[in-house]
């Protein structure tokens, strides 16, 4: 009993220490000074902060947020950063935020810059800076994403899924917290919108898993036809899907959406698997 | 009546409404039930969903009952498939995924402006950000128009300022909205009854479910019969994810069906306009659309009665009622929440932080020296118990 109640107070002062570590400062960048106090939420209070948009944050496994306002001659940062347990959800959460019409900036796993604001994410870290009031902030905004990329800890690698997926024609990638294509059983995975078509990515918990899957798969496309992809594979045709080709490799399910006439979704679901290990 | 009895009946208070929201339907319908040889033609297949249409007060919109809240949403094909369906009311904001919510709604609904109803927000703090907001709203959105535009989670009058509704009244006239709205997640029982009386508001949307007090239906109620529109979120009381919400109440709301009762409770309002709960997938719109055309009955209210008896002794809303009313000073919503961040999402650190950093005084206080504690959560939380094993816990 006592041992089980030290390490859960190990537990928590770790878990005390990783809150207080990605805490941001204003002295981060020399010449600002804070304005007002240190802001904290968790996923039970996040909705003080932004009633109304809590629930994006929600959906990809935040767990605490700590934020601290920011000022310098009459302009204010308002800089944020939070915690989504695991990099995959962090990055997830940048990948559902930042705007796939403005370049990326490198740093940390993936960053952008624009004009009045900033995000960044870093191992289970994901920051953002809103910059006020109205003007072009970008040179502060590299100032700041720099300073706050050094003082989160993990990994810059981005998730090795992203590079399972064809970068031609690639309009946006990203994680689906849930429900990959609009379906259910499809719970979690990486998706890549393209000019035509879409690919996507679920990790299952094992083999036996991703085939059951693929049952539920085949049960709910009527009429679909085997193809040699992967471990096993089929092709079929829907309503809101159009041409589907999706197919398991190991754990993994994955395939093509949505594709245009004329396009080979054999040929692409095959070039996928080849590239996921 | 005690406050908890109270919220009971506002839950039971669904038993007396179907007389009357079956009354509405009737005068509400779809504007093809004007007449009987307009109305719409029987199902053909028993899947087929028969919706109910209503009027968005003065604004004279007719939209389904049940609309779509497309916060959450990530793949647009269920959105189009919705629409396809004959869902005509969809809502977004700007804010949601930093803006690519609404270019992901316009492109699922690219080739069908015309048949549906499109709400969007502001969060813009003041006249000129919130008209550069309307701009992109609708440039992403692939619109020249959205049909309400709402200020974006406002708890209190003077959250709604002259120069936001001067932004709504200027987008008005230049035809880039219909009709201004207002949005708001809590504050309702002072600014429902403002928002009533402004002439400028057209439409308001709003928290709305089976765990809130009694004055919700007093305050909607005010507010439609001064011929505002009613559009009601949060109706699964934050069931998958929101206030509250845990894991394990998720995945237990869901195993009983709770979602969809909860659902058809609020349906059954006939002050509602339309409802926008969050939908990811074929399955969750599938049974959003059978719960919409089925009638609130004895098992639906079981099942909410159950889940509020189960939250009700731990469920700290938030609310604040309880400021002030302890004899020794102890800020009970903080330390409540404090155990919450401890029990709920396994941060004990965390918590017992949060709870060492109140003045000393409350952190020696004891509860279970006190006796007849004179906090009267009106959400029915035992707070004196609650209290005494956060004190314990922290210790």
């Amino acid at each position: 009993m006592m041992r089980a109640a030290a390490v859960a107070l190990a537990c928590g002062l770790a878990l005390s220490l990783a809150a207080s570590a990605a805490a941001p400062t204003c002295n981060l960048v020399p010449g600002w000074t804070a304005q007002g106090k240190v802001r904290s939420y968790t996923q039970d209070n996040l909705f003080e902060y932004m009633d109304g948009n809590a629930e994006g944050y929600l959906l990809y496994g935040f767990q605490t947020m700590e934020g601290v306002t920011c000022e310098k001659g009459g302009a204010t940062l308002v800089i944020d950063i939070s915690d989504f347990g695991d990099s995959d959800s962090a990055y997830g959460m940048f990948s559902a935020t930042h705007d796939p019409g403005q370049p990326m900036v490198k740093i940390g796993m993936g960053g952008q810059i624009v004009p009045r604001r900033a995000l960044l994410v870093k191992g289970k870290y994901y920051a953002e800076i809103a910059a006020n009031p109205e003007g072009d902030y970008s040179s502060t905004l590299r100032e700041w994403t720099a300073a706050i990329e050094k003082t989160l800890d993990g990994s810059s690698d981005p998730p090795a899924a992203l590079a399972w997926f064809p970068a031609e024609k690639q309009q946006t990638l990203r994680l689906v917290p849930e429900s990959v294509l609009g379906i259910g059983i499809l719970k979690r995975g990486y998706v890549a919108q393209y000019e035509a078509g879409k690919a996507f990515v679920v990790e299952e918990e094992s083999v036996a898993s991703a085939t059951a899957l693929m049952g539920k798969l085949r049960a709910r496309f009527a009429g679909s036809s085997p193809a040699a992809v992967g471990d096993d594979g089929f092709q079929a045709t829907d309503q809101y899907l159009g041409k589907l080709c999706i197919f398991r490799k190991g754990k993994y399910v994955a395939g093509y959406g949505n594709l245009a006439d004329g396009q080979d979704g054999i040929a692409l679901a095959t070039a996928l698997a080849a590239r996921i290990r | 009546m005690n406050r908890e009895s109270s919220r009971r009946n506002f839950l039971a208070a669904g038993l007396v409404l179907p007389a009357v929201a079956s009354a509405s339907r009737t005068s509400g319908q779809s504007p093809q039930a004007a007449t009987p040889l307009s109305q719409p033609a029987p199902p053909t297949k028993s899947s087929a969903p028969v919706f109910q249409y209503r009027t968005l007060g003065k604004t004279g919109l007719k939209v389904t009952s049940l609309g779509f809240g497309c916060m959450i949403t990530s793949d647009g094909s269920v959105i189009t498939r919705a629409a396809d369906m004959g869902i005509t009311y969809f809502d977004t904001a700007r804010s949601y995924s930093g803006g690519n919510n609404e270019r992901m709604v316009g492109a699922a609904l690219k080739g069908k402006r015309n048949q549906i109803t499109l709400s969007t927000k502001t969060e813009g703090r003041d006249k000129e950000e919130a008209l550069q907001q309307i701009d992109k709203s609708l440039s992403e959105l692939g619109t020249d128009h959205v049909d309400i535009w709402y200020l974006h989670a406002k708890s209190k009058p003077e959250d709604v300022t002259d120069e936001l509704i001067e932004a709504q009244q200027i987008a008005k006239k230049a035809g880039k909205i219909r009709f201004a709205g207002v949005s708001t997640h809590s504050g309702q029982k002072e600014l429902l009854p403002w928002l009533a009386k402004n002439p400028n508001v057209d439409v308001i949307l709003t928290t709305y479910n089976f765990t809130m007090e009694p004055f919700m239906n007093d305050v909607i109620a005010e507010a439609a019969q001064a011929g505002k529109g009613i559009v009601c979120m949060k109706v699964m009381a934050g069931g998958t994810r929101g206030r509250g919400a845990s894991p394990a109440i998720s995945e237990k709301l869901h195993r009983d069906g709770a979602l969809t009762s909860a659902l058809k409770w609020v349906l059954r309002n006939p002050q509602i306009g339309t409802t926008v709960p969050s939908m990811t997938d074929m399955d969750q719109l599938d049974a959003n659309l059978k719960a919409m055309t089925q009638p609130f009955a004895a098992p639906d209210e079981k099942i909410l009665a159950m889940h509020l008896e189960r939250i009700t002794p731990f469920y700290c809303r938030l609310c604040g009622e309880c400021a002030g009313q302890c004899r020794q000073g102890l800020p009970v919503q903080d330390v409540l929440r404090f155990a919450t961040y401890a029990e709920g999402y396994g941060q004990f650190a965390l918590g017992r932080e949060r709870y060492l950093e109140l003045h000393p005084s409350h952190v020696q206080a004891k509860c279970g020296d006190c006796p007849n504690c004179t906090v009267n959560c009106p959400y029915g939380v035992k707070v004196a118990r609650e209290m005494a094993r956060a004190q314990e816990m922290f210790a």
